[in-house]
């Protein structure tokens, strides 16, 4: 009954709302789509793009938000679980908490993957790309519901005497599991992963934005980058964030008492990842009618972006490296 | 980059334009908006002062709290159980406390008693808070009479009036001296109402909860966390029911909103037409259309949220206070610290702009697809 | 030069009141010249000044554009003719805001902002800033001879004067197309000699002209050089001055 839970319900719904309706269209453009017909059906479905173009638009805008949101309820949502410190703490109340999470965040990757293909497309003369990028859309609406019914699970299976544990347990060396598998990568190897991933992006993005060639590779190096990046944040950044050996946890960079350095760090990744995606996702059709025209420069800003991301995210991590006033013995 | 900044000013201005051009259908929508905002506003405000409020009061109660239970029931609890308990290793301090309520058949309130020997108030005197006060119309040296266990008369002077900074907590509170308290109640001797236990280390109140409980398995340990705990739980819940209650008048506005943006008069099918018969595309009337939502939201918004943060900061939520602070004949007069939480405002905003946003999706849409020739035609 | 080849359009299809407006018409209207369509009400002259107008898609046949809105658009070929059949409508209403001005039968001038407002109407989409788009209204305004009216409301003007307001909007962006669709029809003939003689301007320009009119003044003007008869949605006659 938390305000910000009531939120997150109804914005789900009416996310999960605008992408069936979107997805409904969808379909109908599917089977009847035919550009060079002039009849009354096709300039419906013509009208009808834009609708799916603009509810999609939203309901990315709300995943994004409502991530972030998420993450802050739950992080608010702490004191009603004993054990619970922070976020980490909520989402492990019951087993819904951190798969919602990923969900979301697939969701997120996939929906802005989506629009970055619609604009290349709408820039096209013949949308040539109008049956592929319709037929993507159909696993988000699936998607979309799993995400929503993960939601009402994970909250409505909260109840506050559940005990949970904190941050510090289910981030900590000896806890099994994924999270403690994170937390126990040790130092100095993911450090040079980390500093490698974001330098080969680096280079095989100005090689991209070069060369004009070579962006699904670009893509995959981003994507793993993207993976490598959070490994490295549980691992060892957030260490030297919260300045203590075994602080490991994802979420509580984003509190007031570390100068809300979590936004930042989380914007520029995501960002990275949704713009490196949207690149490679676009490479098979550099060739297909107008793309010819539209998709190399669309690459180019969407590497470009990529790669300035990446590095902001490189250099507030390395910053926290160099000047904060603790040091991780090397191991 | 600047072509596209110019048309969204373009459009923007041609949007308020056509805003001002319909200001009838538009103000009352506007009305209709905010007034959703400021009471969903006012509701999540004032959950959250009250929260934060009884956070701030609760960092002086006391780390860990014992009480004794009797058959599932609260019973005063042996002083002699101090002992034992103090030495506990990391128990800094044991208190035993003396404190009842008292239900006053004159004004129909219930009043909590505590015995106050810090510094005691004179004999036969008590400090009263300003609920009581106001409740009983007493002053300091007037008398208030009350009754004790046996029910002969006992009257105690009024000494002092607690402050009105203090009503948050003291609004029903009446302090005396110990052995008044124990002769009022006929309190039994060598038992106390609880006993208030303090921990040099927070992190071992649980442990220490745990040994008080192996030690005396008749009673019942309370954390200060799972006070807090509670009080949140209570607040959310409540703050949450009249959310629920308010979806209904949300739904409603929904529907009011839809049938406004759907409800496109004749002049407006025509003003589109002619846009779009001049050079507007249907991603530029779209545009147009966006922009009035915001325009229409983004104020509703603000001026919703002000509303409601000047109503229950600066007028103590006087519309809400039933609801939210429980039954009780001792209202206390109070004002709320402010406080601007941006995690709130973001709330709020999905909360009701949410909503609108949805509603006029696909009235925008279907707006934007007028077709031109029908513009040539009228 | 505008190309048509067997070009049709019909509405509500399949429906018992299905309308075929325009049956399979091919002709040319030519670059830097004035073409007339003559025809009674009814005969498919608006739908087809629509369709060459980029403002709806035919049914059935091609449009071409010869040298016209070259380069309008990017994405799109420069060299050979523009096909218009199947563009997406972003396309069309670019090439519509480019390329070609229309003067409407009922002026559809916007009710509650000013003239100079109305005449800056088609600039704000296309990115240009207000400054700029401002000062071409201005001037069109006062080679119009109605900047006096800049700030009045349009209710408050005679026929002619929303004329005029009108043919100013359709010439803001600049296009190489002017297409007008029965302009003398609220106007007396003192006012429709007028309107012609803004049409020898243009015309005198290099633009090229469209206009639908059962106007004698308009088709019987010495300035039509094509004059086009329709009927039920077909052409029954092409006209050529020599």
């Amino acid at each position: 009954m938390h305000p910000g839970i009531l939120a997150l319900l109804t914005g789900s719904i009416f996310t999960s709302l605008m992408i069936l309706y979107a997805g409904w269209y969808g379909v109908r453009i599917l089977r009847n789509w035919d550009l060079s017909s002039g009849s009354e059906l096709q300039l419906f479905l013509e009208k009808d793009t834009y609708l799916v173009s603009t509810l999609l638009s939203y309901a990315l805008a709300f995943e994004l938000v409502s991530l972030f949101l998420f993450i802050f309820t739950a992080d608010r949502l702490h004191l009603l679980f004993s054990g619970a410190m922070c976020a980490a703490g909520t989402l492990n109340a019951n087993g819904f908490g951190y798969p919602l999470m990923i969900l979301k965040l697939v969701n997120f990757l996939f929906a802005g993957t989506w629009l970055v293909i619609n604009h290349a497309d709408n820039q096209g003369y013949d949308y040539p790309l109008i049956k592929l990028k319709y037929t993507l859309l159909l696993p988000l609406m699936p998607l979309a519901l799993l995400e929503l019914s993960y939601m009402l699970a994970y909250f409505s299976g909260l109840h506050a005497d559940i005990i949970t544990s904190c941050c510090g347990s289910l981030f900590s060396m000896e806890r099994p599991g994924i999270a403690g598998d994170l937390a126990a990568l040790p130092g100095a190897p993911m450090r040079l992963a980390f500093y490698a991933s974001m330098a080969t992006t680096l280079l095989s993005g100005i090689f991209a934005l070069f060369r004009g060639k070579g962006y699904c590779l670009f893509s995959a190096v981003s994507s793993l980058s993207f993976l490598v990046a959070l490994a490295s944040l549980i691992s060892f950044i957030c260490l030297y964030i919260y300045e203590l050996p075994t602080h490991h946890c994802p979420f509580c960079i984003l509190q007031k008492q570390y100068g809300y350095i979590g936004y930042p760090l989380y914007a520029a990744l995501l960002g990275g990842a949704l713009t490196g995606l949207g690149a490679g996702a676009l490479a098979p059709f550099r060739n297909r009618g107008s793309m010819a025209r539209v998709v190399p420069a669309l690459q180019r800003r969407l590497t470009g972006t990529t790669v300035v991301l990446y590095a902001i995210f490189t250099l507030i991590a390395s910053y926290k490296l160099v000047f904060s006033s603790f040091r991780l013995g090397m191991n | 980059m600047k072509r596209s900044l110019e048309r969204h000013r373009n459009i923007l201005d041609f949007a308020l334009s056509s805003l001002s051009r319909r200001k009838g259908k538009n103000l009352s929508l506007l009305a209709v908006y905010s007034l959703i905002v400021f009471i969903i506003a006012s509701i999540v405000f004032f959950t959250q002062a009250l929260k934060r409020e009884a956070g701030l009061v609760l960092q002086d109660a006391p780390d860990l709290v014992v009480q004794r239970m009797v058959a599932g029931r609260h019973d005063p609890i042996p002083v002699a159980y101090a002992e034992k308990i103090s030495a506990i290793r990391g128990v800094s301090e044991v208190k035993p406390r003396f404190w009842g309520y008292y239900y006053d058949a004159v004004t129909g309130a219930n009043f909590t008693l505590v015995a106050c020997d810090d510094p005691p108030p004179a004999a036969e005197s008590i400090f009263i808070g300003s609920g009581v006060a106001r409740t009983c119309r007493l002053s300091e040296g007037d008398f208030l009479p009350l009754r004790d266990l046996n029910g002969a008369p006992a009257l105690f002077s009024v000494q002092e009036i607690l402050p009105a900074a203090s009503e948050l907590v003291a609004a029903d509170l009446i302090q005396m001296r110990g052995d008044d308290f124990r002769r009022l109640f006929d309190f039994p001797r060598g038992r106390a109402t609880d006993l208030a236990v303090g921990a040099a280390n927070q992190n071992e109140l649980k442990t220490i909860a745990a040994k008080i409980v192996r030690e005396f398995p008749d009673t019942r340990p309370i954390l200060k966390s799972e006070m807090l705990r509670t009080y949140d739980a209570v607040f959310d819940w409540r703050s949450g029911m009249v959310l629920v209650v308010l979806a209904v008048a949300v739904l409603s506005f929904i529907i009011f909103a839809w049938d406004k943006a759907t409800g496109l008069s004749a002049e407006e099918r025509k003003e589109i037409g002619i846009l779009k018969s001049i050079g507007w595309e249907t991603g530029d009337v779209l545009l147009l259309k966006t922009w009035e939502g915001v325009v229409i939201s983004l104020s509703a918004y603000f001026s919703g949220v002000i509303l409601g943060y000047l109503h229950v900061f600066f007028f103590s939520a006087s519309l809400f206070e039933h609801a939210l602070k429980g039954w009780s004949v001792l209202y206390p007069e109070f004002r709320l610290t402010p406080v601007i939480d941006p995690y709130l405002l973001c709330v709020l905003f999905l909360l009701t702009v949410g909503p609108y946003v949805v509603a006029t999706v696909v009235p925008s849409w279907l707006a934007a697809t007028v077709d031109p020739d029908a513009a040539m035609r009228s | 030069m505008i190309e048509l080849s067997e070009v049709s359009k019909s509405f509500h299809v399949g429906k018992v009141n299905q309308c075929d407006a325009v049956q399979r018409v091919s002709c040319r209207v030519a670059t830097g010249e004035v073409t007339i369509l003559k025809g009674p009400s009814g005969s498919g002259k608006t739908t087809l000044l629509t369709l060459i107008g980029c403002m709806a898609r035919p049914s059935s046949g091609r449009i071409l554009l010869h040298g016209i809105a070259q380069g309008a658009l990017p994405g799109l070929d420069s060299a050979g003719p523009l096909e218009i059949t199947s563009l997406p409508e972003r396309f069309l209403t670019g090439i519509r805001r480019n390329a070609f001005g229309f003067i409407f039968q009922q002026f559809n001038l916007v009710r509650g902002i000013t003239v100079l407002e109305n005449v800056m109407l088609p600039g704000y989409p296309t990115g240009e800033s207000q400054l700029a788009v401002r000062a071409r209204a201005s001037e069109l305004l006062e080679l119009f001879n109605i900047a006096r009216h800049s700030a009045s409301q349009v209710d408050l003007l005679s026929g002619g004067e929303m004329q005029r307001v009108a043919i100013a909007r359709a010439l803001i962006n600049n296009p190489e197309v002017i297409i007008a669709d029965e302009p003398t029809a609220h106007l007396d003939s003192r006012l429709s000699r007028e309107f012609m003689e803004i049409i020898a301007t243009f015309k005198a320009r290099g633009k090229t002209v469209l206009i639908a009119s059962h106007d004698p003044v308009v088709f019987d003007s010495p300035l039509a050089d094509q004059v086009i008869e329709m009927r039920d949605g077909a052409v029954i006659s092409h006209g050529f001055r020599a």
